[in-house]
């Protein structure tokens, strides 16, 4: 009897993945703001917190697309990278060159944007035409475009971009940072696709299975292609954010926001195995990693400590998950 | 369980609130390493708690754990919108950390590099740890002290953009251009993330690419070291001369059997000890001056701009003293 109570409580809690984080959240930010009120409880630090979001935030709703569909992109980062290298060279060459502002703005974010798609072009060509496990063939270009990003910088970073890129990463809008406004774009355009669109069904369905999906009359090579495609396109948006706050364009930027991007997926709710997954979740996990990170840096916690307790944090997740699954399987359902 | 749960959260607040008053009451200073959990910076860390305990001011070491200019930048941004006095920062990048090091100073808070150079504009102070041209030229002479001045030889370091690590090894090139002709570098600096582990194997990888090797060159704590245990597996130790830029506690073992003939560096702690008590002056409003006697570092030398300032002069370590020094 016991049991059956539990499991109606766990399936609801799992009904709920959604609200159950935002309960996390706003419970994470009422004890941070607790702990320190002077400092965490400001709005400086809330406007550095929303800052430092987006770059990460855009870079998890990227990969946990990817993972909707039952895949992964081990190769987001460097995608990023790329991007941001090739696109940071022209807007450096053209600055020295003195062509006007708009137009070196615009062929600098074009380049970006193009490179990223190349890149997305390359990992939906190896996932969806040539038929390699995504974790694999990502993994492969994650190589590759280290390798490019590598061949060009030789290791250091590209930097003299115009005044008027940098405004992208460090200017604020009525008070709201940036890139905060373009993560705010990200969000909305990407429930759009994924959870009210044709083609969002489609990649649920992918998730599931690919094969009925499939025989169901789907072009499955197509959405995987496009869902590729704009989980690249993200991270050149990423890039771009990185690039510009930073005032250079490195090999190494972002790169430790790739496994952390699947932990907000994760963490967010998404099967790791595909066919489920909410945009709403995702981002709210990236806040509360958010949270949790500027909230015990701000307490001069050791960075080797929080690094152990996000890693504690995901093991709870994963384990109520896991568990609640393996009651669903107990009990039958 | 509830009752419990209140109770815990009443102590947090408690402390916390605590821990604010205390802080409250002296100035806080923020001293971010390139990286933190290697002996480089461990021993600087030291130094920085002891000037913050000798001097009664609130010292904050804290650092990315690999050396990366991003991370830096989102750790200052969090100790910027905490309120704290000064920062003193050995950046990873200059460039990626001067859009920051600019909020910082619209937030009222003095900014200071360590270790390695910021934007020169930016910053109030520059603690050196020695002048890069002397040292440079040191560095090239040592090798060819235990190489001689005819043969190939190879750099490895520890990160291309490295702007102190580039600058000495574009001294000593510059240096050995004129002075040692014969000296022959037979492949671009090799960079090795700040990692011992890579350092030797790149090491590895060069011994092998190049048969007619004499010396090696290690810039950054751990690439003489990873260079010296690469020469030593390969016993090499006899043709091979691998000097550089380590901490002598590393280098013991390597400098007992000779595949490390000699390494060179300053203290690290005494630089840490120097960031603070200087951060601290600042804050009061004094500038440093030249041939200013620094209690626990000695004398420093003030050059003209005002506020560059450097240590002193390098320290040898070898066989016979490496194992009196701490660090």
């Amino acid at each position: 009897m016991q049991n059956i109570e539990k499991s109606i409580y766990i399936s609801r809690f799992r009904k709920n993945k959604e609200a159950a984080l935002f309960l996390i959240m706003v419970g994470m930010f009422i004890l941070m703001s607790i702990l320190s009120p002077t400092t965490f409880l400001t709005w400086r630090n809330i406007q550095s917190m929303a800052y430092q979001l987006p770059e990460f935030g855009i870079l998890s709703i990227a990969m946990m697309m990817v993972i909707v569909s039952g895949g992964i992109n081990l190769s987001i980062t460097f995608t990023a990278a790329l991007s941001s290298i090739v696109g940071g060279l022209v807007l450096s060459k053209l600055a020295v060159s003195g062509a006007p502002t708009p137009i070196i703005l615009i062929a600098g974010i074009l380049t970006f944007l193009g490179v990223a798609a190349c890149c997305g072009l390359i990992n939906g060509f190896v996932v969806a035409e040539i038929g390699i496990t995504p974790m694999l063939a990502t993994l492969a270009t994650s190589t590759l475009f280290e390798g490019i990003c590598l061949n060009i910088t030789r290791g250091g970073a590209i930097s003299g971009f115009p005044d008027a890129f940098l405004w992208i990463g460090n200017s604020a809008v009525l008070g709201i940072p940036f890139p905060m406004i373009i993560f705010v774009l990200v969000i909305f355009a990407s429930y759009l696709i994924l959870e009210r669109t044709s083609f969002g069904l489609k990649t649920y369905m992918i998730g599931c299975n690919p094969r009925v999906t499939f025989y169901s009359g789907v072009n499955v090579k197509r959405v995987l292609f496009g869902i590729y495609i704009f989980s690249a396109v993200l991270g050149a948006l990423s890039g771009i954010i990185m690039a510009s706050r930073y005032n250079s364009a490195k090999d190494s930027y972002g790169s430790s926001y790739l496994l952390q991007s699947v932990a907000a997926s994760v963490l967010g709710g998404t099967d790791i195995v595909g066919g489920y997954g909410k945009i709403a979740g995702t981002v709210m996990a990236v806040m509360i990693i958010q949270i949790i990170s500027s909230g015990l840096n701000i307490f001069g916690v050791n960075r080797f400590v929080i690094n152990a307790i996000m890693g504690c944090i995901l093991i709870l997740v994963l384990a109520i998950n896991t568990l609640s699954n393996g009651e669903k399987i107990a009990a039958g359902k | 369980m509830k009752a419990r749960k209140k109770a815990l959260l009443v102590i947090l607040a408690f402390v916390s609130f605590a821990g604010m008053v205390f802080a409250q009451s002296k100035p806080t200073i923020v001293i971010m390493p390139k990286l933190i959990g290697i002996p480089y910076f461990n021993a600087s860390e030291v130094g920085a708690k002891k000037a913050g305990a000798d001097l009664g001011v609130n010292v904050i070491y804290a650092g990315p754990t690999t050396a990366d200019a991003a991370e830096q930048v989102k750790m200052l941004e969090d100790f910027i919108s905490k309120g704290v006095n000064a920062i003193c920062v050995a950046p990873n990048d200059p460039a990626a950390l001067s859009p920051v090091l600019k909020k910082a100073k619209a937030a009222g808070i003095l900014v200071l590099d360590w270790d390695t150079p910021a934007d020169k504009n930016l910053v109030d102070l520059s603690v050196h740890q020695i002048d890069d041209k002397v040292y440079g030229q040191h560095i090239w002479d040592l090798l060819v002290k235990e190489m001689g001045d005819t043969g190939d030889y190879a750099i490895i370091t520890g990160g291309l953009s490295a702007a102190n690590l580039n600058t000495w090894i574009d001294y000593g090139l510059a240096y050995a251009k004129t002075k040692y002709p014969k000296l022959r570098l037979v492949t671009d600096k090799v960079p090795s993330d700040e990692k011992q582990q890579m350092a030797y194997q790149k090491a590895l990888d060069i011994i092998k690419a190049y048969p007619n090797l004499k010396g090696i060159i290690g810039i950054s704590t751990p690439a003489p070291i990873g260079a010296a245990q690469a020469v030593q597996e390969k016993g090499l130790k006899n043709k091979i001369a691998v000097v550089g830029t380590a901490l002598p506690t590393d280098s013991r073992p390597y400098l007992e059997d000779g595949s490390l003939r000699v390494a060179t560096l300053w203290d690290p702690s005494k630089l840490g000890y120097l960031t603070i008590y200087l951060a601290n002056e600042m804050l009061k409003g004094k500038k440093p001056v030249d041939g200013q006697n620094v209690p626990n570092v000695g004398k420093i030398t003030v050059w003209p701009d005002g506020k560059t300032v450097i240590m002193g002069p390098p320290t040898d370590f070898t066989k016979e003293n490496a194992k009196d020094y701490p660090f």
